[in-house]
Formats: structure tokens, sequence, C-alpha cells
């Protein structure tokens, strides 16, 4: 792991790997440089998995089954003629849920931001909005 | 939204008349309050007070899907302070982020094509035929002008349109897409553009990251998704970086011969010269070029290191300034070293662009010059931003002393 005065240096996305931690760094400020005063950061890395609403996942499920369907279109389409429209748009549809799915995921594991939150805040007795666990 | 911001204004002996601006159609109003207050020191003061609904600085970033668009959008919203999220008790599919000061919009909204009517059409989303232009300029417009406007809102999931959601003029406005650019009237519009100009190999291995986890994605998948974009792209999308004021260009590192994992960056910040409210980032230098490497006695950095340029170029016809990073942060001096010897980053403080890159760390390019040049770019904004203010805030002062 990291030492205390680095900043964790993590690919893009390969955070989604670290499961059920929660690491607490302090980083100082070293003083080979000149800060009227020294500052200690608390620096909270939180990579846990959180509860989510049931309609959440379901969405995610949703659009991973999207993803294997449409690359499987794509290439069924594009077997038969590379350079033709249906080709280009069926890659787009699976650019389209990739980006969607990978946004869900950003939002889920790194922001905390469940999609349905301030719905569900709302209206909890949804089906949608039963808390669904890991 | 009514804003009343207050200026203090000391003057000796004279007299200043009370003048309020006509409101027209009832959506901008502006009343102007003058009174004065007696002071020790015997000189008056007036103090104006000036209420108006937002008129936004409107800002347009241009990149392809999956090009870290919402990492700048939130590095971007967190400069101006507040957490950027979703409208509360809308549409959970909204692709819209709000915070205090800043609404950022997704132009997919304005696609004029759903999923299937793309599919019928043989377009893809990049096409100018699957969007809107004129809904994009006339709400744009009618933000800019402080009124609100329902805009539509396209579902990513299901791939439909859905019912509008409303969206009131912020202080400052982001639209983000493809086309922020594309069309000539909405150019006019923006205060400020930016383009994010990801090379292919960098592309690559950013989509494969995304998206090697999914079950239904293989390597050839993904290089094939990206063969099959570019004609499209390079036509619509791509030629739009010659009207942005700022290109941030990711490109692989040359630091490492014959690196293919695209880890390291290198990444360069192409400014426009002579854009309204905008000064370039410079190093030691104004004009100068400029090789630099930081790395040495006073700090030592870890393989690859780092290297900055800076120099003055032509891109596409216009004067630039650019300035480079190539490699990578390891630790916290590196950083807050390089911060120093960079001028005109429009920070408030000593270690700003240090302490907001700390904030976002997990963010993707926290390390490197992506995560940099964002932060700095959003930095800029700020100041544009502030000065645009203070220009409209002269404006009616200069008016009152004629």
């Amino acid at each position: 792991m990291a030492s205390s005065s680095s900043i964790l240096n993590l690919n893009p996305y390969s955070s989604l790997l670290f499961n059920k931690t929660t690491v607490k760094k302090t980083i100082k400020f070293p003083s080979s440089f000149s800060l009227s005063s020294r500052k200690r950061v608390i620096f909270v890395v939180r990579a846990e998995m959180k509860k989510i609403y049931k309609g959440t996942h379901m969405r995610e499920q949703q659009l991973t089954e999207m993803i294997e369907q449409k690359v499987s279109e794509a290439e069924q389409v594009c077997g038969e003629d590379e350079v033709s429209d249906e080709c280009k748009v069926a890659w787009d549809e699976v650019e389209e849920v990739s980006q969607a799915k990978a946004d869900l995921r950003l939002k889920l594991h790194q922001l905390h931001q469940d999609p349905l939150e301030s719905f569900c805040q709302d209206n909890p007795e949804t089906d949608e909005c039963h808390i669904y666990e890991d | 939204m009514a804003v009343s911001t207050v200026y203090t204004i000391q003057s000796l002996n004279s007299t200043y008349s009370i003048s309020s601006p006509k409101s027209h159609i009832g959506f901008t109003q502006k009343h102007i309050l003058l009174y004065t207050t007696p002071k020790k020191n015997y000189t008056k003061k007036t103090t104006q007070i000036s209420c108006s609904t937002e008129k936004p600085v409107i800002i347009g970033l241009a990149a392809d899907s999956g090009c870290g668009k919402s990492t700048f959008m939130r590095r971007l919203t967190s400069v101006f302070g507040g957490a950027a999220e979703p409208p509360k008790g809308g549409n959970p599919d909204s692709n819209t982020l709000i915070s205090d000061t800043t609404t950022v919009i997704c132009l997919d909204d304005y696609h004029s094509l759903d999923r299937t009517g793309r599919k019928e059409k043989g377009v893809t989303a990049l096409d100018p035929k699957a969007n809107d232009f004129d809904l994009m300029y006339e709400q744009v417009k009618a933000i800019k002008d402080g009124i609100a406007v329902e805009k539509p809102i396209y579902n990513h999931v299901s791939g439909l349109l859905d019912p509008p959601e409303l969206i009131k003029p912020p202080k400052i406005f982001v639209i983000e897409g493809l086309h922020p650019m594309y069309d000539a009237r909405v150019r006019d519009l923006l205060d400020f553009s930016i383009y994010l100009d990801i090379s292919n190999e960098v592309k690559f291995a950013w989509k494969i990251q995304r998206d090697m986890a999914e079950r239904g994605h293989s390597l050839e998948s993904i290089k094939a998704s990206i063969e099959a974009r570019k004609p499209d792209f390079d036509a619509y999308i791509d030629p739009q970086k010659q009207y942005a004021d700022a290109v941030i260009e990711v490109l692989p590192t040359q630091l490492i011969p014959d690196d293919n994992e695209g880890k390291v960056l290198r990444v360069r910040l192409i400014m426009k010269e002579g854009v309204k409210n905008f000064n370039p980032v410079y190093l030691f230098d104004e004009g100068s070029t400029i090789s630099w490497i930081p790395c040495g006695r006073k700090l030592t950095c870890s393989y690859p290191g780092i290297k900055l340029s800076y120099g003055p170029d032509t891109y596409f016809g216009h004067e630039v300034s650019v300035l480079e990073m190539d490699g990578q942060f390891d630790r916290l001096d590196e950083l807050i070293y390089v911060e120093s010897h960079l001028s005109n980053i429009s920070t408030k403080f000593y270690g700003e662009v240090t302490q907001q890159m700390l904030k976002h760390a997990d963010f993707p390019g926290s390390n490197n010059g992506t995560g940099l040049f964002q932060t700095i770019i959003g930095l800029k904004i700020r100041d544009l931003y502030e000065q645009i203010i203070a220009s409209r805030a002269a404006a009616p002062l200069e008016a009152t002393k004629a």
C-alpha cells in the first residue's frame, strides 16, 4: 500500500476491484517546502460495497444483459457487411449501453449516489425501493 | 432564482440619481436602491443594491463518450464548491447534475431520434441528423437570458426520450456532449469552450479498462466498437476542436519507449490566445519556449518522472500557448512543486490546485496531467466567471456616473 505521503495511485476504474475495505490515510505536507503552517489532511478512501435499492440492482442487471445482447447483435450484423450503416449503428448502441453501465458503476461505487435515492426517500414502500443486499 | 448583490461605493460630495432599467417581458428585473448612511468621517457612503435573475455564464465541453467528461464535470463543480448531484425528486435516469453554483446538462438530451429511430434511419448518435440543434439553440439562449426551460431527457438505459425536466438558470451553465460547438448559433452563445481530445491509443486503453469487466465484451468487441465509430467521429465531432478556446489533448507517454499500457500519459493543454477573460497558463516566462524536468536535486521522482514544457504555437490557424506534462505524480510534494512554478493558474491561495487534486484523489487522472489540467481549467473558468460578473456590475455603475 502507498506510504503516508503519497497519493493513492489508482488506474482509472481499478477502485472498483476493492471490496468491503475502508482505508484511512493521513497525508502530511512534507516540510521540504514552505507553507505558513503544516496542514494535516485526513484522506479517507471508502471502497465499501454499499447496500443498493432493488430498482438500481435491476437496472444494473438490465444493462449487463443489454451489453451482451447488443455485442452479439453487432457482431452478427457486421459479419454480413462491415461498412454498412447497420453495423455502425449496432456498435454505437454497444457503446451507449457500455457507457451507461460505466456511469452507473461510477455513481454507485465511487460517488455513493444511488440514482433512486431521492425517489425512494419519498416512496419507500414501492417494490423498487426495497434494499438489495449483496 | 433572484440574487441580490450589494455594491458599496465611497462617494464624496457627488449626488447619484436613482435609475431603474425597465424590465422587459417581465423576466429580468433590476431594482437599484440608493441610500446614504451618515459616517464619522463625513464621507457620504452610498450602497447600491441590485437584484436580478441569473444571467449565467455558459461553458461548452466536447468529447467522445467515455472520455472522462463526467470526471471533468465533477472536478469543475468541485472548484466552485459543493457537490454536483442529479436533480432531486426527478427522473432517476436524468443526465443533469446540479450544484449550488453550477448546472451541467448532457447534450444527448437533444437527440431528435431515440434508439429505435436511429436504428431505423441508420444513423449513429454522433450524426448531426440525430440531434435537434434548433431546440438546443433555443433553450441554451433562453437559459443565457435568465429564463428557465423544460428540457427533454434522453434515457440512456431505455433509449427513449422521457418527459422534460425543469432547468433553472444557474450561475454557471455547462453543456457537455458530442456537439456543443457543432452548430454556429450555439457556439456563439458559449463564453468558454473546451474540447477533450483523446488519442486513439489512449481511448483504446481507457475503454478496455472500462469494459473488460463486462461479460459481453472482449478485446475484439471493444476494438470493433471504436473502429466502427471512427468515420462518424472524424466527420462530425473532431472538427469542433478548431473552435475550442482550450483543448486538452491526451496522448501516450514519450518517457517510456514502446509503452502500450496507457497508464502514463502525456497531456497537452492548448490554450487559444486572445480569448476574452482568459489568460493562458504559462511556465516561467510568457511567450518563451521552455522545457523543464523538475526532478533533480530538490525533488526526487520515481520512474518515469515528470517532464513539462511550454511554448507558443499555432493550432488550426490560431495563435495558441501549449503547456504540456508527461509523466505522473507519485507524491504530494511533486504536485505542489510543479504547481508552485506555474503562473496564471488563477488560484486564490497557494496550493489550491494540489488541494483540489487531493480532494478527488480517487478520480481517474489524479496523478497525471489530465487531472492537473482539468483542475486548472476549472480554476480558469472560475476566474472567467468572476471577471464577467465584475464587468457586468461595472456597466451599470458606469451608466449612473455619466
